[in-house]
C-alpha cells in the first residue's frame, strides 16, 4: 500500500513538473494575477484618496458659503478642485458642458446670494428667539427666496462618490450656518446687554471640542491599516488556489482519455490509493502556491510602491487554514474531473464555477455591499469561509480557535466532494 | 495443452444501459491453462466487451465466470493479482520515460525494489528497448510504444494475460518481436487470451480460437480443426469470412 501510494505520488509529481503550461497555470499566472489585481485596486483606491475626483466649482456666491466650500474642497484629498475651464472662469453652462463631456466627474454651482439666504434664515430664527413676544415678530421677518446648489453629475460616477460629495456640502452648509448663527446671536446679545458683554473672538473655532479618530478594532499588537495589499493578497490567493481545478481535472481526464485509468482499473490497486496520491500532490502544490503568493505580497509588491503584506500574529493558524483551503480546492478539482467527460468541459465548467464562487464568496466584491439574500448564499461558499478566516487572521489578530470552525467546514467540503467523486466513479463503471 | 480450464464462462450476457441489443449474448466457452486463446470477430462483435468483463472493468448483466477457480464477482481483487491486461490503446503516460512508466505500473502490481528493477531491465532488453529506457514515451515510434505497452502488463509474470489487439498499427519487426516474446511467456506458464484482426497472425499464434459475431460464439476449436471443418477454406481468413459474411459492420 505504502509503495503504491508513493509510486502514484512520484508519477503525479513527474507529470506535473514536466507540464510547462500546467506549471505556469499553477504558479506563474496566480503571482501575476495578484500583482496586477493589487495594483489596479490600489490605483482605484488612490483615485479616491490621493489624487481625488476631478470637480469643477462655479462660485457665484462669492461670500462666506462659497468661500468655505471652495477652501474645504481645495484642502480635501477626496477631490481635485478646478474653478476654471480652458483658462476661463467656469460658469454654470460651461461646467455642465464639461461634465457632460467627461472632463469632470461632478460640477457644483453655488448660486449668487446663497450665503445671504442663510444669513436671512438665521436672522429670522434669532429674532424669533430673542425678540419679546409682545412685539409682532412677523414685522421683523425677512422674506427669504430659497436657493438651490446645483450638482452636475457624470452618468458614470459611482453613487458612493455622489453621496460623499453631498455629505461634504451638507457639512459645509452646516458649518457656515452655525458660524452665522453664532455671530448673529453674539451681536444680538451684545445689543441687549452692552455693558457686561465682551465680544468673543474666534469663539466658534474654539467650540470644536469633539474630534474624530479612526482606530481599527483588532487584537493585533501593532496596528494593521487596511489597504489594497491586505485585502487583495488573501482574496486572490484563495481564488488562484481554487483554480487548481483546471490541472487536477485535466490530469484525471487525460488518464481516462489515454487509457491509463482503464489499465489501472484492471490492476490490484484501489481507486482510493490512486485518488489519495493525486490529492496529496495537489494539496502540496496548493500549499506551495499559497506560500509563493504570500511571498509576493510581502517581498514583491513593495517594489511596485505598495505596502508589504502583514501576516498577523499567528503563523500556525495561517498554516492550518491554508492546508484546509488546499484540501477544499483539491477536492473540488477531483469532483469536477470525475463529473466532466472531456477536458474542454472541465476547463469551462471549472473556471466558470470558480469565477461564480469568487463573486458569491466575496472575492470580487465584499459581501457587506451585497443584498441580504446574496450574503446568505455567500455563507455557503467555501471561498468565503477561507477568505473570512484569512481576514480574521490578517486584520483582527485572530488565533487558531477563531479559524478552527472554518477549517473544519473546508475539510468537510473536501470530504463531501471526494464522496461525490467516488459515487460518480462507481456509477460510471456500472454501465 | 493441459485439460485444466483456467477460465470458464457460462451463458455470459452484457446489455449496456443505452442499448437495446446485447453486446454479448449468452456466450459460453472454456479456456485451458497454457492455451493461447484467440477471440476473433469483426468490429462490434463483442470481443472487447467480453475481455473487459473478464478483467473486471464492467459487470456482466448475467452469466457465470470463473477464473483460476475463483468466481469473478466475489474474488475480483484476488483475480486482479494474477492477470495482466494489455489494452488496445497505448495506455502509457507520454511525458514519462519508458522506465518511469514501467516503475509506476510495476508498483501498481505490488512489485518494488530489486524485483521491480530486474523485471524492468529484463523485459526492456528482451524487447529491444534498453537504449530508449530513459526517453519519454512521446518521442517513441508506434512499435516502441506497443512494446512498452506490453511490458507494463507482464512485469509481474501474470498467470493469465489478456491482449486486446496488441500488434495493431506496428511494423513487421515489432510485431515479430512481440509475438515471439508472447510465445516465450506462454511457454513459461502464462495463459494468453488475445483478440486481433490479423487472422494470419492468430492462425500461427493461437492454440485455440473462438469466432464471435453479434455477441455470440459461432465456432471454437484449434486453427487446424476450424480450417478442416470448413469446406473450401484454405486458411483462417476463409473460415472467418464464411462464418461472418462479407457485409460491412458499423
Amino acid at each position: 500500500m505504502k509503495h503504491k501510494l508513493w509510486a502514484v505520488i512520484k508519477k503525479e509529481t513527474l507529470i506535473l513538473i514536466r507540464d510547462k503550461i500546467g506549471l505556469s497555470i499553477v504558479f506563474i499566472m496566480p503571482m501575476i494575477l495578484i500583482i496586477v489585481m493589487t495594483l489596479v485596486q490600489e490605483s482605484a483606491f488612490k483615485t479616491l484618496n490621493e489624487k481625488g475626483i476631478p470637480i469643477i466649482l462655479v462660485n457665484d456666491d462669492q461670500d462666506t458659503l462659497g468661500l468655505t466650500i471652495y477652501r474645504g474642497l481645495k484642502s480635501s484629498t477626496f477631490c481635485y478642485l478646478h474653478d476654471s475651464i480652458d483658462g476661463k472662469p467656469a460658469t454654470s453652462i460651461t461646467a455642465k458642458a464639461a461634465v457632460a463631456k467627461g472632463q469632470f466627474l461632478i460640477g457644483i454651482v453655488i448660486p449668487k446670494g446663497a450665503t445671504q439666504a442663510i444669513r436671512d434664515n438665521v436672522s429670522n430664527l434669532v429674532n424669533e428667539t430673542l425678540v419679546p413676544d409682545t412685539i409682532e415678530t412677523e414685522q421683523n421677518q425677512v422674506k427669504i427666496d430659497s436657493v438651490n446648489i446645483i450638482f452636475y453629475i457624470d452618468p458614470i460616477a459611482k453613487k458612493s462618490f455622489i453621496t460623499s460629495i453631498t455629505s461634504y456640502m451638507h457639512e459645509f452648509i452646516a458649518i457656515v450656518k452655525t458660524q452665522i448663527m453664532f455671530q448673529t446671536f453674539s451681536l444680538q446679545i451684545a445689543d441687549l446687554i452692552p455693558n457686561n458683554f465682551k465680544k468673543p473672538k474666534n469663539t466658534y473655532d474654539k467650540s470644536q471640542i469633539i474630534n474624530y479618530k479612526e482606530v481599527f478594532a483588532s487584537n493585533l499588537t501593532g496596528e494593521i491599516v487596511p489597504n489594497a495589499v491586505q485585502h487583495n493578497v488573501p482574496a486572490w490567493t484563495i481564488f488562484a488556489m481554487f483554480f487548481i481545478v483546471i490541472p487536477i481535472s485535466g490530469s484525471i481526464l487525460k488518464e481516462k482519455k489515454e487509457g491509463s485509468l482503464l489499465r489501472l482499473l484492471t490492476m490490484p490497486t484501489s481507486n482510493l490509493v490512486l485518488m489519495n496520491g493525486k490529492v496529496i500532490v495537489y494539496v502540496i502544490v496548493c500549499t506551495i502556491q499559497f506560500i509563493l503568493m504570500l511571498a509576493v505580497g510581502i517581498y514583491i509588491l513593495p517594489f511596485f510602491g505598495l505596502q508589504s503584506l502583514e501576516l498577523g500574529n499567528n503563523l500556525l493558524a495561517i498554516y492550518i487554514l491554508a492546508i484546509a483551503t488546499s484540501f477544499a480546492a483539491t477536492g473540488y478539482g477531483v469532483m469536477v474531473g470525475t463529473l466532466a467527460s472531456s477536458e474542454q468541459q472541465s476547463s469551462i465548467v471549472g473556471s466558470l464555477s470558480i469565477l461564480l464562487m469568487a463573486a458569491l464568496g466575496g472575492i470580487l466584491v465584499p459581501t457587506y455591499v451585497m443584498p441580504q439574500i446574496m450574503r446568505d448564499i455567500s455563507e455557503l461558499i467555501p471561498l468565503n469561509w477561507s477568505l473570512d478566516g484569512f481576514y480574521k487572521l490578517f486584520f483582527r489578530g485572530a488565533g487558531v480557535a477563531d479559524i478552527i470552525k472554518l477549517s473544519f467546514k473546508l475539510i468537510a467540503f473536501f470530504i463531501a466532494t471526494m464522496c461525490v467523486a467516488s459515487i460518480v466513479n462507481r456509477l460510471k463503471h456500472k454501465l | 495443452m493441459s485439460q485444466l480450464p483456467i477460465v470458464e464462462i457460462e451463458n455470459l450476457t452484457k446489455i449496456f444501459k443505452d442499448s437495446d441489443n446485447p453486446a454479448v449474448n449468452g456466450v459460453s466457452f472454456k479456456i485451458y491453462k497454457d492455451d493461447v486463446f484467440g477471440l476473433l470477430g469483426p468490429n462490434g462483435a463483442g470481443k472487447t466487451t467480453t475481455i473487459s468483463i473478464l478483467c473486471g472493468l464492467y459487470p456482466a448483466t448475467s452469466g457465470k465466470i470463473t477464473i483460476d477457480g475463483m468466481p469473478l464477482n466475489d474474488k475480483i481483487n484476488s483475480i486482479k493479482q494474477i492477470i495482466g491486461v494489455v489494452p488496445q490503446d497505448i495506455a502509457l503516460y507520454p511525458t514519462l520515460t519508458a522506465r518511469e512508466n514501467l516503475e509506476f505500473y510495476g508498483a501498481m502490481y505490488g512489485l518494488s525494489g530489486k524485483n521491480l528493477k530486474d523485471a524492468i531491465n529484463n523485459w526492456l532488453e528482451k524487447l529491444g528497448l534498453t537504449k530508449a529506457a530513459n526517453k519519454k514515451i512521446e518521442t517513441f515510434s508506434g512499435g516502441m510504444k506497443r512494446r512498452v505497452n506490453l511490458i507494463a502488463s507482464i512485469l509481474h509474470q501474470p498467470k493469465i494475460l489478456f491482449l486486446d489487439e496488441p500488434t495493431v498499427g506496428v511494423d513487421v519487426q515489432s510485431r515479430t518481436v512481440i509475438i515471439d516474446q508472447l510465445k516465450e511467456l506462454n511457454k513459461q506458464g502464462t495463459t494468453i487470451i488475445y483478440t486481433s484482426h490479423h487472422l494470419e497472425e492468430a492462425e500461427n499464434f493461437c492454440t485455440d480460437i473462438a469466432i464471435i459475431d453479434y455477441g455470440k460464439i459461432l465456432i471454437q476449436g484449434s486453427p487446424k480443426n476450424l480450417i478442416a471443418q470448413n469446406t473450401n477454406a484454405k486458411n483462417l481468413e476463409d473460415v472467418f469470412l464464411n462464418l461472418t459474411k462479407r457485409n460491412l459492420r458499423d
